[in-house]
């Protein structure tokens, strides 16, 4: 079964648009046919997405401020995986990964999404765990036949940190490090000053829709004018300058992406819209732009945002393969999880950092804001469960993508790789 | 209804008849009680709350930030409920985007603090 189909690119019809040399996808090295639809409709893809890609590919699962101080703790249950996997900071402030699994009978040890514990108890029948994985407390451990503690701790699962973002690799010895699994990505991308970590503000939809199908609303910029005419189109197009929302820049970095958006440099609120005025500290640069606390200025000069430094810029969007966004903006940056749960079903987070609340009148801004954004991933989560009902209906077999839909095509291609590959190096070449 | 029987600080009567639909917890729900009500309703709720947002945010301003009586608390959360309502009226025309489903997939399951709420 393949995600691409390896067709020649089409020669254009006399008349039709030619893309020239800016085009993206040449850019990239990818083909321009129409492309297989398969993936997002096929339960037995994903049964190979679950065994070649997410359980050989690094995972983001969080950040290192989810455990604020030393023997802080979470839990995350990964459908993909069929696991509920335990996070903790111990001695030393190292970060540790295991399943939450006790060895006893197997009860998950941890109940708690999260919390602060050194030692950590199975309520089964009490069996404790240091947060190194450790076992050190068996109740009545005479009646057990040679029980040797030093085996018998929680199963680790490799876990490495890269810029504050936490990784796992279900491979028991991974085929590849993390630095190499973002190759590319992971040089070009370190050193990006993380700003507005007080709080998040989460919005979450589990909804009947393949994984890809929100991650690829999140990747092209083509349907802002269309889908999100209200909420987003007046700051991300521009009616004689960019209508169509087209990006700045859209590249690909070794298995992973990004694409840089416009952002309409004219925009005020409409004169009617007296409660965006009144709460809207107007100098975030793009309307999603949450607060603007002068970091803006060390993001913006990094060389790896708005790669072309374009003045019209609003933000970047990165896609780290499999299911990771990345976004940054000068109001802050936010963060996409895509878990699959089924061929249909997918568990999606969103995550938007932010400063703490300094006064009344920011604190409206942070809930038009979060209100926003709410409208506009409800936008689009409406939309992905109409596109799985009319690809599932079989109607049709391929889709076709234009230039500024890049990211998608790369996202296919590189997950045909994947699925094809023997060998996690193979995947990278 | 007189002042004294006002849940909201002495100045705002006006606006007691919203209390019940618009006071609200967190953030996500005050975005079911926008995306649920009529357009009529939000429009109404809008068109009071913008002609006395300033001087409400000014009421506001006078305590510290999640330790307000209750009274003031009240009024700040008619605020932030205005801000959904300007989601139906600024942007859509409509209680909530075109063409969504309702009840929807989408919870915002942690919002600002404070009066954000957390799922
Ligand atoms: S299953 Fe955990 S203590 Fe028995
Ligand atoms: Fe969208």
């Amino acid at each position: 079964m393949s995600a691409v189909i390896e067709k020649p690119a089409q020669t254009p019809n006399a008349g039709r648009h030619v893309i020239d040399e800016q085009s993206f996808t040449h850019a990239a090295g990818l083909s321009t046919g129409p492309v297989s639809v398969e993936p997002y409709r096929s339960p037995a893809f994903f049964e190979l997405e679950r065994e070649r890609v997410f359980k050989r590919a690094w995972l983001c699962i969080g950040r290192v401020e989810q455990l604020p101080q030393e023997n802080a703790y979470f839990v995350k249950d990964l459908e993909i995986w069929k696991a509920s996997v335990l996070v903790t900071r111990g001695k030393n402030n190292k970060i540790r990964a295991f399943h939450n699994v006790c060895s006893h009978r197997g009860n998950l040890v941890v109940n708690q999404t999260c919390g602060v514990a050194e030692r950590l108890v199975c309520r089964y029948h009490n069996w404790q765990y240091r947060n190194d994985g450790e076992l050190i407390g068996v109740p009545d451990q005479k009646h057990f036949f040679d029980l040797d503690k030093k085996t018998c701790g929680l199963t680790p699962i490799s876990c490495e940190v890269w810029e504050g973002f936490i990784f796992l690799n279900h491979q028991s010895k991974p085929e590849v490090s993390l630095a190499e699994f973002l190759g590319p990505f992971g040089t070009r991308y370190a050193g990006i000053p993380y700003f507005n970590l007080d709080e998040t503000i989460v919005i979450q939809a589990d909804f009947k829709a393949n994984w890809k199908l929100i991650a690829d609303a999140f990747a092209e910029p083509y349907h802002v004018p269309s889908l999100h005419p209200a909420t987003l189109a007046p700051g991300f197009a521009h009616p004689e300058q960019n209508r169509y929302a087209r990006p700045l820049s859209a590249m690909a970095h070794g298995i992973h992406r990004h694409f840089s958006a416009y952002g309409n440099p004219d925009y005020v609120p409409a004169p009617t819209s007296k409660v965006e005025q009144l709460v809207y500290v107007q100098d975030t640069g793009g309307v999603l732009g949450g607060d603007d606390s002068g970091n803006a200025a060390a993001l913006t000069a990094h060389p790896a945002i708005n790669p072309t430094k374009d003045r019209s810029w609003s933000a970047d969007v990165t896609w780290i393969f499999p299911n990771f966004n990345i976004d940054y903006s000068t109001g802050g940056f936010w963060t996409h999880e895509f878990w699959p749960v089924a061929h249909n079903r997918t568990q999606w987070t969103l995550k938007i950092y932010i400063p703490k609340t300094m006064s009344i009148r920011h604190r409206l801004q942070l809930e038009h804001y979060a209100c926003r954004w709410a409208e506009v991933v409800l936008e689009d989560v409406t939309n992905c469960e109409r596109i799985q009902r009319g690809l599932e209906s079989g109607a049709k077999d391929t889709m076709i993508l234009q230039d500024a839909e890049m990211l998608i095509r790369h996202s296919l291609h590189v997950l045909d790789k994947w699925v094809k590959a023997d060998h996690v190096a193979d995947a990278l070449s | 209804m007189t002042a004294a029987s006002s849940s909201l600080p002495p100045g705002f009567e006006e606006l007691e008849g919203f209390v019940s639909y618009w006071v609200l917890d967190s953030n996500d729900q005050r975005r079911a009680a926008r995306s649920t009500a009529e357009m009529d309703d939000i429009q109404r709720f809008y068109d009071a709350i913008v002609a006395r947002a300033e001087q409400a945010i000014v009421h506001c301003e006078q305590f510290t930030l999640g330790q307000m009586p209750p009274a003031s608390e009240r009024l700040f959360k008619l605020l932030l409920a205005m801000n959904h309502a300007a989601i139906a009226v600024e942007m859509h025309g409509e209680p909530r985007a075109f063409d969504s489903t309702w009840p929807s997939a989408v919870r915002i399951t942690q919002g600002p603090w404070p009066h954000g709420g957390r799922i």
